[in-house]
């Protein structure tokens, strides 16, 4: 598209949308630095003044919010470690090996994504019970799991696809078997996909509710999202702690865009729709 | 170095099944063995956690199975009994018209207004990278977040919806929006379509990129105004992409549970029980698993059938490409 004749009035716009559109974001983290006392004032203010830590210093007084924070940690890094762990070799088989029933695989690695989360919480609520892994760090990073491994295969067969085919080849000749090649010569030239895939599953697991709300009874191991739905019942006006809480939860979402929002972002834009 | 355009976000990622297909070369037995190894772990992962767990649903739900089941006492086959108890509810069939008005009116205001702005962030302007990030902060944060802000935003006392309603003269509109029955839903699809817009704007936005600036370019010299450049050029070319942006949408909003369970638990009363949170009801705080697993996969069919025509539409393009 040609260049606007004022580029500066299209950016007012915008940030007036962006500030319109964020303002939620805003008043969240404006809420959980005022005093307790004026939150539920008539007419709210703006801006908050006196700032306060109040609202922080009680909602991390309680052990459970620690607790569930390094529950929903454990969590995600358990996501993150086993998605790439089953999801790598198997992108590299189907970016690279013609296999029967490869196309099928793919195929029911999309399906998979469709059914919704509570559909499958209600027979692994049963069917983790009768194992012996509720309640377990384990049975949540498996259900989670269960979100992001088939996205990360879709999203690294074509990243593997991008290898130059050549280097291995030239491994594969010297003898290499593909084990070798894969983690020799492919591993480390697809470290920004990998990158980007843990980002985008940790993500998903630090985000994820229905399997904690329905998998999980103990509070050794309910994630914070879970947390968080039980403070909103439980301390349903105490505001300014409840966004202390909520921003606390966001930051290391805030924290990982900031450092992959180049990926996401730039990706989808600068490819085409059908990437 | 690979391109970064490869790394999407889950919600996007069916349509890059759509790449090329493999460069045949013929693989010696050796590496088609090691081929399935690599595969098995995965498969037997998702067997294990995916496929027998929705098959045990199947199971459940042409069986008795009530709070005893889980002790392993025995359960007997009864047959369609549970989905004749489910479709006979009044409940039900109250959550599946709740789902539709939430799904067609979160997909209709997050697809128009990120339309919108993916026309305004398609134009080069200062500061076009760092706005477009910041709004996907938005479609980022953890739903129960999400939600639990919602709720903050739209209450009835001290909420800063209503606060800037009346600020602008308009106190007569406010409402206590998720305690009065009339507005919970429009309160629970608000927040939806403010979780939705930044994704559908950034969909669209690369559909945009797609058109040839020439044909703009060329109506342009032919003296077609930027409404009819947009009515004839633009519109008509971004059909296809929108038709999938609405379909993806529409498998990702049926699905929806957790802003909903966080901002209102399905209330007041059963305004916003959509069917997920019916399913969750019935199953969870019910305890009639038959039933409740019928409900399931009754749930399942509008995202099986929207996913299915989408994934058939983008087998469709990658082979015509």
């Amino acid at each position: 598209m040609k260049p606007a004749r004022h580029p500066w009035l299209l950016t007012a716009i915008a940030v007036l949308i962006t500030v319109a559109f964020l303002l939620p974001i805003y008043w969240m983290v404006k809420t959980s630095l005022t005093e307790p006392d004026r939150i539920l004032a008539g007419s709210p203010r703006w801006i908050p003044a006196p700032l306060t830590t109040e609202n922080y210093s009680a909602a991390l007084e309680d052990d459970a919010l620690l607790q569930a924070l390094r529950n929903s940690l454990v969590i995600s890094c358990g996501v993150v470690a086993i998605t790439l762990l089953l999801g790598v070799p198997i992108s590299y088989a189907l970016a690279r090996v013609r296999m029967r029933g490869s196309g099928a695989m793919v195929l029911a690695l999309l399906v998979a994504q469709l059914p919704p989360s509570i559909v499958l919480a209600a027979p692994l609520f049963i069917l983790e019970r009768r194992a012996g892994i509720d309640d377990t760090y384990i049975g949540l990073i498996a259900a989670d799991t269960t979100l992001t491994l088939p996205f990360a295969v879709i999203v690294l067969r074509p990243v593997l696809r991008g290898v130059p085919r050549e280097l291995e080849e030239a491994a594969l000749v010297d003898g290499c078997g593909l084990t070798g090649v894969l983690l020799r010569i492919v591993l480390p030239l697809m470290v920004p996909g990998l990158v980007a895939v843990a980002g985008l599953s940790f993500l998903i697991g630090w985000g994820e509710f229905v399997f904690g709300l329905t998998l999980a009874q103990d509070p050794d191991v309910q994630p914070v999202t879970v947390l968080l739905n039980a403070f909103v019942g439980q301390h349903g006006t105490s505001w300014g702690r409840l966004m202390a809480t909520a921003t606390l939860i966001s930051i290391p979402v805030v924290c990982i865009f900031a450092i992959f929002q180049r990926f996401i972002v730039g990706g989808l834009t600068a490819g085409s729709i059908r990437g | 170095m690979l391109s970064p355009r490869r790394l999407v976000p889950r919600r996007l990622a069916p349509r890059l099944l759509a790449s090329r297909p493999p460069t045949p070369r013929p693989p010696s037995a050796r590496l088609r063995r090691a081929g399935y190894l690599f595969s098995l772990p995965s498969l037997a992962f998702l067997a294990l956690f995916l496929v027998y767990p929705l098959l045990y649903n199947v199971w459940m739900s042409v069986h008795d199975v009530a709070l005893r089941g889980l002790l392993g006492e025995a359960t007997r086959f009864n047959g369609l009994a549970n989905y004749r108890a489910i479709v006979s509810d009044p409940d039900f069939w109250h959550s599946a018209r709740l789902s539709v008005v939430f799904t067609l009116g979160s997909l209709l205001f997050q697809f128009t207004i990120g339309f919108a702005l993916a026309l305004l962030f398609a134009r080069p302007f200062p500061l076009n990278g760092l706005l477009r990030s910041l709004l996907l902060v938005a479609w980022l944060l953890p739903p129960i977040v999400s939600g639990t802000l919602f709720r903050w935003m739209l209450d009835g006392e001290s909420g800063a919806y209503n606060a800037l309603l009346r600020a602008a003269g308009l106190g007569s509109l406010s409402h206590d929006w998720l305690i009065e029955p009339g507005t919970s839903l429009a309160g629970v699809v608000f927040a939806n379509v403010w979780i939705g817009v930044p994704f559908n704007m950034l969909l669209i936005l690369v559909g945009l990129h797609t058109i040839d600036p020439e044909l703009h370019e060329a109506a342009a010299i032919d003296g077609a105004g930027a409404w009819k450049r947009f009515r004839w050029i633009t519109l008509p070319l971004m059909l296809p992409v929108s038709v999938m942006v609405l379909l993806l949408g529409l498998v990702y909003t049926f699905k929806v549970f957790d802003v909903i369970f966080v901002m209102t638990g399905g209330g007041p009363v059963d305004a916003t029980t959509v069917l997920s949170l019916y399913v969750y009801e019935v199953f969870f705080r019910f305890f009639r698993f038959g039933e409740g697993a019928a409900a399931g996969l009754l749930l399942l069919i509008v995202p099986l059938v929207a996913g299915s025509i989408y994934v058939l539409r983008l087998r469709g393009e990658g082979e015509a490409a």
